[in-house]
């Protein structure tokens, strides 16, 4: 059977090449990603790094190992999503070829055997070709993230031996799941099947498809449901999970969808060709499903995350501004709080200055720690800065309350630590609301933090004017103490840092990510049409010419794409429910704020890359005389 | 006129009131009506009639290729049509032989390696010199490292001919198999087919050509799924002018 097998690369090349491709590139990337959140959580701060320094250094590395997870959790999915649907695609393509073998007396059990020993070996050699790759990956990742400033300069990921095995057994495993569905219903083929010259088999919903599309559906709709009841934080990171159940449920129901949606699109090419591109688009539903997939979760994935992203930062900030009552903002050095509010035209000021500090609660077993920021405040002047934290003007002695961004518990006794001291146990007196734009993890009274701590770490003062009082009379006096803004410049300024973040964050997760299924599409119109190339032969030999069979076949991927793009749309629109969702939920008001030059950039560079493939592969299907593949038939 | 001959061991294929229906309803299509036939063994039996007669899908529920939806077809006494998978697998491996107009042979492979297939499947290794001597025996052992693009439409059909024989099957099914043939090509796959019936080979042979069915030692004639005539030991000449007949 093996030699059938490699005597058969030959003729079907593309399909092997394409189906290998997949698997090199979806190890790389996993591979990298693993190898990144391994060195990223086994970074040390390098020695000699003062204190508050270490502890900043910490909380970076946290943040950076939480978005290594995401790339990870995301690199997955597309490697298992287009390594399974180009293994299942390149095993519908040969549906002949394996009729013909089981017409000579193969049996049901050796062509899975076949097909199976097929996917081991390709997997094995996409996988072997992907480690060397993913070292590549991983160096332009780690720059990535060097560049954007989550790791420090001398971060590089590390190698380790085991990631051999790891690499070698994910190729291999995900090239034979991708098989084994496809297998058994290929083996099932009938004898005759070799006979006929019908492409496609009848039905193209699979059972596993259904179930597949079924469970991803229900997924989605539970976590859209279930999303505004998560509070801030668990419902921004259900919402950033939808867009992959999603794209998985309409690519699921692909061969359903795909031809319904493109005959309602424009294909640019009218009468024959038109109607030729539309025909063989409803005819070829496995194709067409398969062609479309990768653009769906493209789509999908990259707009429905950054439009999530970019979402709940806008609603961050509307939620920032309202929690607040101020009309400037002074930057400042230290406890400056005092300074401020003598200022003539000041009527209050609340100076609040930020500690790194680690947060240690539960006992025994259930011990943790967090990482997070501490804000010194005056607690009078802050409850009255921010409507809805009242519960800090009542703070007395040692007791703290639960920050916007903090994740600890609101009662009971916790233990904090601050660089260089250690303020030991401390009650903590509830919590002010959680927001999505997060923030400090605890709120502690100025008086319980050392002076020196206190006098070189970063404040800021929100200041409110005195009634009848004009900006510009007191602004020359504070900027004698720090950088004076208005507070809406200064939200704008706080927005755009917090997008630049989350756009560094989208390049490197989905950027990497974007382009493996966008070598996903090119690798199902490639495989698509190396199958088609009687059928062009028949097209020219009723007539059309060589450039009419390939503008119909441009038209067909064009309405196959659009196809895709308009059910991306959809699953990236499931996104955007949870999101408004969520945003109503937590700030009252329902926010999407999406990409606009993403999603032109993400449309025009699938539809680019769509048409030239399928010019450039139906210009070269159609190289021999048509004749000479009608002829005689091998 | 059919023979109903009931004796099993001198039949090499028999169908008792096979019957095959395509589609539903008022669209259904009867394309093999309650056919009886028996084809004797160690003989070359030609089934001709007009396009759409059913003879090719009489070939396929007689080769165990398609399911009938009622009646019983046994092979050399072998009741197959409730036949597993499996069986019918097996079945094609050891016990029939085909040869169809579109050759059929996998373009990858060598003839040596087409020719050695089904035994290989069986799970046997048969020697090379066994399998060479297949191919000599069609004529082909100069060319037993060539692959099908480059041989002739002609030397095709005989390594197509070569694996059918390899197995020694009791039975061998032709379906057109001088369809896609030049003249000259087509006698030689004709005396071949002949040397194999005269050495004891049950052929069955589905045609169209009154000169290929004429070599055949009798002529059955197919006309809406049914069998409406018989003829034995005819010439070309023969065969044509009742051929046209049942077209009419």
């Amino acid at each position: 059977m093996f030699r059938i097998s490699r005597a058969g690369l030959a003729e079907r090349w593309t399909l092997f090449v394409g189906a290998a491709l997949s698997v090199c590139l979806g190890v790389a990337l996993v591979q990298s990603s693993l190898l990144l959140i391994i060195s990223a959580a086994t970074l040390d701060p390098p020695p000699g790094l003062p204190a508050t320094e270490r502890m900043l250094f910490t909380q970076n590395v946290e943040a950076s190992v939480a978005m290594l997870g995401v790339l990870l959790g995301t690199a997955t999915f597309l490697a298992v999503f287009i390594i399974s649907s180009t293994f299942g695609f390149t095993v519908v393509q040969r549906r002949r070829d394996l009729a013909l073998l089981r017409l000579v007396g193969g049996s049901r059990g050796q062509l899975r055997r076949l097909l199976l020993g097929e996917a081991v070996l390709l997997g094995a050699v996409g996988a072997a070709l992907g480690i060397p790759a993913g070292l590549g990956v991983m160096a332009v990742q780690s720059w990535l993230m060097r560049t954007m400033g989550f790791v420090p300069d001398s971060f590089r990921g590390e190698w380790r031996m085991w990631i051999l095995g790891v690499s070698v057994g994910t190729g291999v495993v995900l090239a034979v799941a991708g098989v084994l569905l496809a297998a058994r219903r290929a083996a099932r083929v009938r004898p005759l099947e070799a006979l006929r010259e019908s492409g496609e088999a009848a039905r193209v919903m699979t059972a596993g498809r259904w179930i597949t599309g079924l469970v991803f559906l229900a997924g989605t709709i539970a976590m859209v449901i279930v999303a505004p009841h998560g509070g801030p934080a668990g419902g921004q990171a259900i919402s950033l999970n939808v867009p992959m159940c999603a794209a998985a449920a309409v690519a699921a129901f692909g061969p359903l969808l795909v031809p319904a949606v493109a005959r309602l699109l424009p294909t640019g090419a009218g009468g024959p060709l038109g109607m030729l591109a539309r025909a063989n688009l409803r005819d070829g539903r496995r194709r067409s499903a398969s062609i479309a997939a990768p653009v769906i979760v493209l789509v999908g994935l990259v707009l429905g995350q950054a439009g999530a992203a970019t979402s709940f930062t806008t609603a961050g900030i509307d939620e920032q501004r309202r929690a607040l009552r101020a009309d400037l903002v002074v930057e400042a050095t230290g406890p400056v709080g005092a300074r401020v509010a003598a200022t003539p035209g000041v009527a209050s000021a609340s100076t609040e200055i930020e500690i790194p500090a680690r947060v240690t609660y539960g006992a025994g077993d259930d011990e943790e720690s967090e990482n997070g920021a501490a804000l010194a405040v005056d607690p009078a002047a802050y409850a009255a800065a921010h409507p809805g934290s009242e519960r800090v003007r009542d703070l007395t002695g040692r007791a703290i309350v639960v920050g916007p961004g903090g994740d600890i518990p609101s009662e009971g006794t916790v233990r904090v630590e601050l660089p260089e001291t250690q303020l030991g146990d401390v009650r903590v007196a509830g919590g002010v609301p959680t927001t999505l734009a997060g923030g400090a993890t605890l709120l502690v009274p100025a008086g319980l933090v050392p002076a020196e701590q206190l006098a070189g770490a970063p404040s800021r003062s929100f200041v409110r004017l005195a009634p009848g009082t004009r900006a510009a009379d007191v602004i020359p006096a504070l900027a004698e103490v720090g950088r004076v803004s208005a507070v809406d410049d200064w939200l704008t300024a706080d927005a755009e840092a917090k997008a630049d973040t989350n756009n560094k964050i989208m390049v490197v997760v989905l950027g990497l990510g974007g382009l493996y299924a966008l070598i996903g599409v090119v690798n199902s119109v490639v495989i698509g049409a190396a199958a088609r190339r009687r059928e062009f032969a028949e097209a020219r030999v009723t007539g059309l010419s060589r450039g009419q069979v390939v503008r119909a076949a441009l038209a067909e991927s064009t309405a196959v794409t659009g196809a895709g793009l308009v059910l991306g749309f959809v699953a990236a629109g499931a996104t955007y429910i949870a999101v408004l969702a969520t945003t109503s939920a937590v700030t009252g008001t329902a926010t999407l704020d999406l990409p606009w030059r993403l999603t032109a950039a993400v449309v025009g560079v699938a539809v680019l890359v769509t048409a030239l493939t399928s010019v450039i592969t139906s210009w070269s299907a159609t190289r021999e005389q048509p004749v000479g593949l009608l002829g005689a038939r091998e | 006129m059919t023979t109903t001959t009931t004796v099993a061991t001198s039949t090499a294929v028999s169908l008792r009131g096979v019957t095959k229906v395509y589609g539903r309803g008022p669209a259904a299509v009867r394309a093999v009506d309650a056919v009886d036939l028996d084809l004797p063994r160690g003989g070359w039996t030609a089934v001709m009639g007009p396009s759409g007669s059913g003879k090719s899908t009489l070939l396929h529920l007689a080769a165990g290729l398609e399911r009938a939806d009622s009646g019983r077809v046994l092979i050399a006494g072998a009741d197959i049509t409730d036949a597993g998978d499996q069986e019918l697998t097996d079945l094609r491996r050891t016990r029939i032989g085909f040869v169809f107009q579109s050759f059929n042979l996998i373009g990858s492979l060598t003839a040596e390696q087409n020719v050695a297939l089904p035994l290989r499947l069986a799970g046997r290794r048969p020697r090379r010199s066994e399998v060479r001597e297949v191919l000599a025996s069609v004529g082909l052992g100069d060319r037993v490292r060539h692959r099908p693009r480059e041989m002739s439409g002609g030397q095709q059909q005989r390594v197509a001919l070569a694996r059918a024989m390899v197995t020694r099957p009791e039975v061998l099914f032709a379906d057109e198999p001088t369809g896609a043939l030049d003249s000259a090509a087509a006698r030689t796959v004709l005396d071949l087919l002949r040397a194999m019936a005269d050495a004891g080979q049950s052929i069955v042979m589905v045609t169209h050509d009154p000169g290929a069915a004429a070599r055949a030692d009798a002529v059955v004639f197919l006309r809406d799924g049914r069998i409406v005539d018989h003829l034995a030991g005819a010439d070309a000449h023969a065969v044509a002018d009742r051929l046209a007949g049942w077209e009419r």
